[in-house]
């Protein structure tokens, strides 16, 4: 129906029309958008599929015009995967920086695909890596099965053997301070997977997201397993693999302090 | 390269009963092989129990957690005042100090030694290669020690060669 009535129409209007055929009345017609120029940009991204294990990682190049594009990395990205080829694999959810799936490597610097601007200088190519040191499921999908294991381990929930009776915890105003920088923190893994210590020993050291958590339920002044928590710690390869190299405060894509987490949790563990 | 090959060789000899059903895999492989109990994914990570259960912890030990670490630190901040006092004074005058600083330094590295060891070249990974190291890292530290002792009883002692070395 659409295609027909817009026989007459300029070509250039009929490809942008067809997409929305609702947008056919008259006024539509007349609003002619200024034709920004093409600004293509060209997108390197690791590719591997599990499907060819024998085929080797290769970095694959797409141009965008980043003028039919949205601002940051994560739109390149889902218009590369709509428009170009629908086999590149990443996750994405919330596109706002809050659920952490997007956690990747863009030119070298671990971060959120959906917080990170492209860089409009279209003579530069952006290169785009999974995180670093991880196990590829699929292009940029690495496998955080560790990463979870290792968050679960420092039992990240509230532990108090006698809850107030009849009514909520309390917690004043300065306890409830000490949380703040921590609680925040959205578990994407950029952190963990800048650190060196974790890339050489991640089966057995923490990392910094699983240890600022750690702090966070220890700085709790609501969790009365605070010394259970900190006994686990005591060993060589826990917590102690960290060399103060503050990749993690450096990377964080919420702006988050995990080396100072940790700094913490080695002060209180030296002074019990 | 060359000091993989040695690794792996060393590795096939220790855990060739362990894996005397299995044919040569890459080292990697066989490394991970002695450390865990769960069956080896190609391709793919090794988790010990399924991946719902949480990872678990090194039996505790403050000798190896905060004691280290504080001692570590502590060991480091002194090295500062002593190296200034080594610097004002005359390691003949003060032989305690000139001993106290010697015994501190070689400490000091043997921490550093250490820590490199436990990084790059741990017992679970490297289960021939590692132990070696780290003994040979012991016993070289207490070579060195017994020298530092013989040097400073016997010689001029660390601090006076050192500014003989700076003034020459």
């Amino acid at each position: 129906m659409a295609s027909l009535a817009l026989k007459t129409v300029p070509s250039t209007f009929a490809r942008g029309i067809a997409a929305r055929s609702f947008a056919s009345s008259a006024a539509r017609f007349q609003a002619v958008p200024t034709q920004k120029p093409v600004l293509a940009k060209e997108f390197k991204i690791y590719r591997w599929n599990p499907d060819e294990p024998a085929k080797k990682p290769t970095l694959q190049t797409y141009k965008i015009d980043l003028n039919q594009c949205g601002p940051m990395i994560l739109d390149a990205l889902i218009k590369i995967k709509n428009e170009v080829d629908p086999t590149l694999t990443f996750r994405r959810s919330c596109r706002e920086g809050i659920c952490g799936s997007c956690a990747m490597n863009i030119n070298g610097q671990n971060t959120l695909a959906c917080l990170c601007r492209i860089d409009r200088d279209a003579s530069k190519d952006t290169k785009i890596y999974p995180l670093p040191h991880m196990y590829i499921v699929k292009d940029l999908v690495p496998d955080l099965t560790l990463f979870y294991k290792q968050y679960k381990s420092i039992e990240p929930y509230l532990k108090n053997d006698n809850p107030p009776e009849g009514r909520e915890y309390y917690q004043s105003i300065e306890d409830r301070k000490k949380l703040d920088g921590m609680y925040e923190c959205i578990l994407c893994a950029c952190c963990s997977t800048s650190c060196p210590s974790y890339w050489w020993n991640q089966d057995e050291y923490l990392g910094p997201a699983t240890l600022m958590a750690a702090y966070r339920w220890m700085a709790d002044s609501r969790d009365s397993y605070t010394s259970q928590r900190k006994e686990k710690l005591q060993n060589e390869m826990s917590l102690y693999r960290c060399h103060t190299i503050f990749n993690c405060s450096r990377t964080c894509p919420k702006g988050l302090n995990p080396a100072q987490a940790i700094a913490k949790i080695k002060l209180e563990l030296a002074a019990e | 390269m060359a000091s993989a090959v040695v690794v792996r060789s060393l590795v096939n000899r220790n855990i060739a009963s362990a894996l005397a059903q299995r044919t040569v895999r890459p080292f990697a492989v066989q490394a991970r092989r002695a450390h865990s109990d769960t069956a080896y994914v190609p391709g793919g990570p090794i988790y010990k129990g399924t991946v719902n259960d949480p990872t678990t912890f090194p039996p505790p030990s403050r000798a190896h957690g905060s004691h280290h670490w504080a001692f570590e630190r502590l060991l480091s901040a002194a090295l500062v005042p002593m190296t200034a006092a080594a610097f004002v004074t005359s390691g003949s005058a003060f032989p305690v100090l000139d001993g106290l600083l010697g015994i501190s330094l070689v400490v000091h590295s043997h921490i550093g030694f250490d820590a490199l060891l436990v990084d790059y070249i741990h017992k679970r990974k490297f289960p021939v290669l590692g132990p070696l190291l780290s003994w040979t890292l012991r016993a070289t530290t207490v070579g060195v020690l017994v020298g530092v002792y013989q040097f400073n009883t016997n010689d001029i002692g660390l601090t006076e060669l050192i500014s003989k070395v700076w003034a020459a």
